[in-house]
């Protein structure tokens, strides 16, 4: 259980996907303006890692590895991501339309998110078994969502603030992101994992 | 007729998540409403690449929405549409936290059970399956409360014919 433990807080805080490996800047910039969607980018973006590493993972254990056929890796893996977020979004519009219509939205952009490519990439050099693979893939789709959320309102914050006209808007968010990254690193002395 | 910043009172009288829709069709007590994406997305260049423009009437059709009442819309009409602050966030988790942790719980049972990694990946699949469904009935009592419907808050200016992209004007 220790180990598993390790294992969640090392990749959700330690090696944070988006401030320490730097993986998913784009939707960290472009969908942190607001908290609501910043949560709802986070969440919809946490099920489809996690369910793509979940098939991944069976595809490089009985399929890539076996046959030697890791030249194919990164190809398998986008056409997975690609239909784990059509999945979901088939799925959230047949479990609820009302919920589609309040999150469906944000199923589009994960498809070019390579934070989840990022993830399934890195389970593989992990060399895990399926529920290492699972919790890891979870709590670094976690540390991810947490990052936006923070950010976001962090960004909500400087909306409201009186900012120098130069550094008004990216410029203000991208050094408000730097320090982010450097508390986080304050999380590196914590494992050795 | 409502007018222009007459919002309905929110009885929770919580934050509302606002955003703009369009009048597609206008039926004896009932409105159709598209959404319209958001500009919270900083790329509305290369919204056509990465599938969030507009430019999708198939995926646009997809997310209409009714609003019944009788609110004197007209078609063509942009109006503000709001939903619960708590709404989204609770949403959010029916619709994803609650299959992701039965995926979970169900992954760590079947590996505890069967002790391999194929009973873990068949315990974490009827896992997703449960919580799908688990999240279909939660999902339906939320709907029930009307919890998940957007409201009409208000009408919006239209934009302005150098509006290049979808920007509050509300």
């Amino acid at each position: 259980m220790e180990h598993y433990l390790l294992l969640i807080v090392s990749a959700a805080l330690v090696s944070n996907v988006v401030l320490m490996r730097f993986l998913g800047l784009c939707s960290f910039m472009g969908v942190t303006t607001r908290v609501d969607t910043a949560l709802g980018m986070g969440a919809s973006t946490t099920f489809c890692i996690t369910v793509s590493a979940m098939i991944d993972w069976g595809i490089e254990q009985y399929l890539l590895e076996p046959y030697g056929l890791g030249y194919l890796r990164t190809v398998t893996f986008i056409l997975v991501i690609a239909a784990a977020v059509q999945f979901t979004e088939a799925t959230v519009r047949k479990v609820s339309p009302a919920m589609f219509q309040l999150l469906g939205i944000y199923l589009p952009l994960i498809t070019t998110n390579c934070a989840v490519l990022g993830v399934n990439l890195l389970l593989v050099e992990g060399h895990m078994n399926f529920i290492e693979s699972t919790l890891f893939a979870l709590a670094s789709s976690l540390g991810y969502s947490l990052v936006m959320v923070l950010f976001a309102g962090l960004r909500e914050r400087l909306a409201l603030a009186e900012v120098p006209r130069l550094f008004a808007g990216p410029p203000i968010g991208f050094i408000t992101a730097s320090l982010l990254a450097l508390a986080f690193m304050g999380f590196s002395g914590m494992s050795t994992n | 007729m409502l007018e222009h910043g007459s919002a309905l009172p929110d009885p929770d009288q919580r934050e509302i998540v606002e955003g703009f829709a369009r009048v597609v069709a206008v039926e004896t007590g009932r409105v159709w409403l598209e959404p319209e994406q958001s500009g919270s997305c900083g790329g509305c260049h290369s919204a056509g690449l990465c599938g969030l423009g507009n430019n999708n009437p198939r995926r646009q059709a997809a997310r209409r929405f009714p609003l019944d009442g009788e609110l004197g819309l007209k078609l063509g009409e942009r109006v503000v549409v709001g939903v619960n602050e708590g709404s989204l966030s609770r949403g959010a988790f029916v619709a994803f936290g609650v299959p992701l942790l039965l995926l979970v719980a169900g992954g760590i049972a079947g590996q505890e059970l069967g002790g391999g990694d194929g009973m873990a990946f068949a315990g974490a699949m009827g896992g997703l399956a449960a919580g799908f469904l688990l999240s279909r009935i939660l999902a339906n009592v939320m709907s029930a409360r009307g919890q998940l419907t957007p409201r009409f808050l208000r009408r919006a200016h239209a934009p302005g014919p150098d509006a290049g992209c979808h920007i509050d004007q509300g």
